[in-house]
């Protein structure tokens, strides 16, 4: 299946996040690698997908799994070489799947040569291309994102007797950005994978870039004119190339990034996803509805990029202290399930592995206005385990089959870079991809079946959304229309069967035609048009009028 | 077929939108305008403080108010709180029905029970649309001890002035108390907590359409509480409303309070029967406080009252009292108002009596609690002038005399019951 070619083509995808470490292993070192994420690739196109999301793969000392860089040019030597990576990259291209790489613009390893010469000496060419003090006591208003670990945004360097800057662990410094030589060579970076054939970026952390006293260091106007002039740069050359950034914010500070529709082209939609799940338990629209009120236009080109889980822990840092504590009260019970201001924790499991929630979570997922992303394993419904350190226990490896390893690699079980998932529940003999497959009724059968009615019309991608607030608030009912098309969403959120009745009026005359199985439903009347509902039942109806 | 219709189509939908609950406010109203905004909002601040988790409903009974009331009830708006601060996990509704055109308490909770059958709440509480005392705090006081102690009732005690109230301290408080040997201070009061299972058993036992018309029925709740042995407990409030009472209004007073009581004596006559003695009701905070500041009472209008009752209902006394308490009555009238005095044992004799003969209906039981009003007076001034001195503590205690004095004389109103027979 060739290519897309329309630009937009990112407000039509159905995006796949996946590690090519956690992936398959085609070499038995216990290590996935570009060979084995491409053999996979077959079932991939046959799930649906049409983009994947690769985390970084570059050289690095894997201290931040990946996000801390050593080279910026390369693949790290575990997961394959450049060449292994082009292949793949046609591979994905032939079947009509985009690849989206990282790009880890705020920070570098401490490993990385460029950091290794800027502390080498003060006088050094690349001195300034990191943040470098005297002291430990700039940016004071700038806070620690990293709670559990650190206790300052400076670290002392031994070797040139100065503190250096780092948002995050104090083993990725930031790169300066008020240096034009490290934007030009980040530029060059990015042209060096464009030019590769990579369809898209997701940038990391980008609120961090630029610094300034007496702000809180984040989301200031340089780091926008820094992202501009990338963008500028992106159009010029590589038209039709995309940018999806990572900046865990309110809407309304997030709203910036897109700019003019001159800045990314997506962004993802951090403070929706806790409240879907705050939603499901508390059996109400209201945390959903409420944070979509709040969500600003965005530019006709740009996009929203929305998730439910993803390699990190569930972030609650956008959410009030009180919704915070519900959260953690009902998905968080123990206290090895948190870590920073956030749930390590799939979906699956999250949801009691309750397959009608998943579905319903799924439901929304697709429906609501933006590009979904699922996480690798989400759709087999793959637990985690929590005795793994930091977010190391929702990254363990892919379960294809219930035989050796899993079916992720040949090599003995005590070489894999993490254990797999071995409880009876969620364990790989259990819940993997093969014995899904063999099921008509499996959750992977179920979610390939979405994604082609998601992909059956245009509505979901680019369409407007209008809420429908029904009295019974269990019930998130929308519309959601392109031009003449017509798509009506009503979802249940309670653990009880639930009557409805919607004010639909102004379709009156239009049928409903539920759009998995294709059947009718009654014409829309003058009177409020009545549903019943199961538990965490959703429908999708396509209004037509006939 | 009425019996299956009193809950309307419309509210039926409602509550259908609504769905299970935790926690069911409910709020009856008439003409109510000027002060149910604010108690509305004050009760939406008290659950997004106290119970932020919990589904909750406010379930607005109204009696054909002609004032916009029920559209404010439904139109007080949650987000109006992010001023102060609070935010709402969940959506929180305000319904209203129009149970009659005309107020009835009783067709009032029976509605709000009924929205209660239906939603199934662990606990709920009935609150005042025109108390000017309401602070968000009464909400977690009066259902608290529903969600985490287990109780079923929870009624509230004040801080009142020791002049107010009297209905309650002089012959609800110490009857009850005497009769059903649970030290409730306020059986009948606008805000009371209790359970959905409470809720349910009364909605499905209790006459509705009884010759009462349903007068006193948040006492007749208490007393079928009590009756049925479930667990009951008092949280202080804080200040009771001052509301200024009009001599007019003291015979609705009284079928409210002693016409509900002596109805509800028959069928709890296995009760209270048995019972001797009384004992003190779990109570959080205070069991009740008296404030002592100056309160002008026209006391010698009391009297002039009593005096004119006394000569005017005579053949009324005569069916209703024995001829003992009536001599007594007459002779303290002839008192001049230094020594008039209508004491304590006089006074329980009479109330028995009175409990007695309505149980005989001896005459219209709606005259026999017409007749007590200018008897009550009597009582008002003597309790007026013992007290006018008296501190906090010396009120309560010639209020606990006087309730001992009504566990003394119980064997009279049972060999009146029994000379019934």
């Amino acid at each position: 299946m060739p290519l897309n070619r329309d630009v937009l083509w990112y407000k039509d995808a159905t995006v796949y996040q996946a590690h090519v470490r956690t992936f398959h292993d085609s070499n038995g070192d216990g290590i996935g690698d570009f060979q084995g994420l491409e053999g996979k690739l077959d079932y991939l196109e046959k799930l649906g997908i049409n983009a994947i999301w690769l985390m970084p793969f570059f050289p690095s000392p894997l201290r931040d799994d990946g996000y801390d860089i050593a080279d910026y040019n390369a693949v790290h030597s575990s997961y394959g070489t450049l060449e292994d990576f082009r292949k793949f990259l046609g591979a994905a291209h032939d079947r009509g799947i985009r690849v989206i790489i990282e790009l880890v613009l705020n920070h570098t390893s401490d490993q990385h040569p460029w950091f290794q010469e800027s502390r080498s000496s003060q006088d050094n060419p690349r001195r300034d291309w990191y943040v470098w003090s005297d002291t430990d006591i700039r940016y004071k208003g700038a806070r620690i994102i990293f709670l559990d670990t650190e206790t300052s945004n400076w670290a002392w360097d031994p070797i040139s007797k100065s503190f250096y800057w780092h948002r995050f662990f104090s083993h990725q410094p930031d790169l300066n950005y008020d240096n034009p030589a490290v934007r030009e060579q980040m530029w060059n970076v990015m042209r060096f994978w464009l030019e590769m054939g990579v369809d898209a970026f997701r940038l990391d952390a980008v609120p961090y870039l630029v610094e300034r006293e007496g702000t809180n260091c984040e989301n200031l106007p340089e780091t926008h004119d820094v992202l501009k002039e990338l963008r500028r740069k992106l159009d010029e050359h590589f038209p039709g190339r995309m940018l999806l950034a990572e900046a865990n914010q309110w809407p309304a500070d997030l709203r910036p990034y897109f700019g003019d529709g001159d800045e990314f082209h997506m962004a993802f939609h951090f403070p929706l996803m806790p409240r879907m799940f705050m939603g499901l338990k508390l059996e109400d629209r209201k945390p959903i509805t409420e944070i979509l009120q709040q969500t600003p236009e965005i530019p006709p080109s740009c996009q929203w990029s929305l998730f439910l889980r993803n390699h990190d822990e569930l972030t609650l840092e956008m959410v009030t202290d009180m919704e915070r504590d519900y959260m953690y009260d009902m998905y968080a019970g123990t206290k090895t399930m948190r870590l920073n201001l956030g749930i390590r924790r799939r979906l699956a499991p999250l949801l009691d592995n309750d397959r009608r929630r998943i579905e319903l979570m799924n439901g929304m997922l697709m429906s609501l206005p933006g590009t979904p992303i699922i996480y690798y394993g989400d759709e087999i419904g793959m637990g985690d385990n929590i005795n793994l350190g930091d977010r190391n226990g929702v990254r363990t490896p892919m379960q294809w089959n219930g035989g050796w390893n899993g079916g992720f690699s040949a090599a003995a079980p005590e070489r894999l870079f993490a254990p797999l998932i071995e409880d009876p529940v969620y364990g790989y003999p259990a819940v993997n991809v093969l014995r899904q497959k063999a099921s008509e009724h499996s959750l992977l059968n179920w979610m390939q079946s979405i994604i082609t009615v998601r992909k059956s019309t245009a509505v979901f991608g680019r369409g407007s959304i209008e809420f429908l607030y029904p009295v019974n608030h269990r019930i998130l009912a929308y519309v959601r229309r392109l031009d003449n098309e017509v798509v009506l969403v009503v979802n249940n959120l309670s653990s009880s069967a639930q009557a409805v009745e919607l004010d639909l009026r102004r379709y009156k005359g239009n049928i409903l035609i539920e759009m998995f199985g294709r059947n009718i439903f009654p014409r829309v009347g003058d009177l409020p048009y009545l549903l019943t509902m199961g538990p965490y039942q959703f429908y999708w109806f396509r209004l037509r009028r006939i | 077929m009425a019996e299956e219709s009193y809950l309307t189509d419309d509210f039926l939908r409602q509550l259908m939108n609504v769905g299970e609950v935790d926690i069911l406010i409910g709020l009856p109203t008439h003409n109510n305008v000027k002060t149910v905004g604010s108690v509305v909002h004050t009760i939406q601040s008290g659950i997004l403080r106290g119970f932020p988790r919990e589904r909750a409903v406010i379930i607005n009974a109204d009696g054909g108010s002609r004032d916009g009331t029920p559209e404010l009830v439904t139109g007080v708006s949650i987000d109006d709180m992010r001023a102060s601060n609070l935010h709402a996990l969940r959506t929180l509704h305000s319904i209203s029905t129009k149970y009659a055109s005309s107020p009835r308490p009783a067709d009032a909770f029976r509605t709000i029970l009924a929205a209660a059958e239906l939603l199934r709440p662990k606990a709920c509480v009935v609150m005042s649309p025109e108390s000017a005392n309401i602070e968000p705090e009464w909400l977690s006081k009066l259902l608290r001890p529903i969600f985490d102690d287990g109780f079923d009732l929870v009624t509230p005690t004040y801080r009142r002035h020791k002049f107010e109230g009297l209905l309650i301290t002089n012959l609800l408080y110490p009857m009850t108390r005497a009769l059903y040997g649970l030290r409730i201070r306020e059986a009948y009061s606008p805000e009371f907590g209790f359970s959905g299972r409470l809720g349910s058993q009364f909605l499905g036992q209790n006459a509705w359409n009884d010759e009462t018309e349903g007068a006193g029925v948040e006492l007749r709740f208490t007393l079928a509480a009590i009756a049925g042995k479930y667990r009951i407990c008092q949280s202080f409030l804080g200040d009771k409303d001052r509301v200024e009472r009009h001599a007019v209004d003291l015979v609705p007073a009284l079928r409210q309070t002693a016409g509900a009581l002596f109805s509800a004596l028959e069928p709890d006559f296995p009760v209270w029967s048995v019972v001797t003695g009384s004992q003190p009701a779990p109570t959080t905070g205070s069991d009740q406080e008296v404030l002592l500041e100056t309160l002008r009472v026209n006391r010698k209008r009391l009297r002039e009252m009593f005096l004119a009752g006394i000569a005017e209902l005579e053949s009324v006394f005569q069916s209703i009292l024995s001829p003992s308490t009536l001599a007594e009555l007459q002779r303290i009238a002839h008192l001049g108002e230094e020594e008039f005095r209508y004491p304590a044992e006089l006074w329980v004799r009479t109330i028995y009596e009175f409990a007695a003969s309505y149980q005989k209906s001896v005459i219209s039981r709606d005259h026999i609690v017409q007749a007590l009003a200018p008897l009550f007076r009597g009582r008002m001034f003597t309790f007026l002038t013992e007290n006018r001195n008296a501190s906090a503590v010396g009120v309560e205690k010639n209020i606990e005399d006087l309730c001992l004095e009504f566990e003394r004389l119980k064997p009279h109103l049972l060999e009146l019951w029994k000379s019934r027979e």
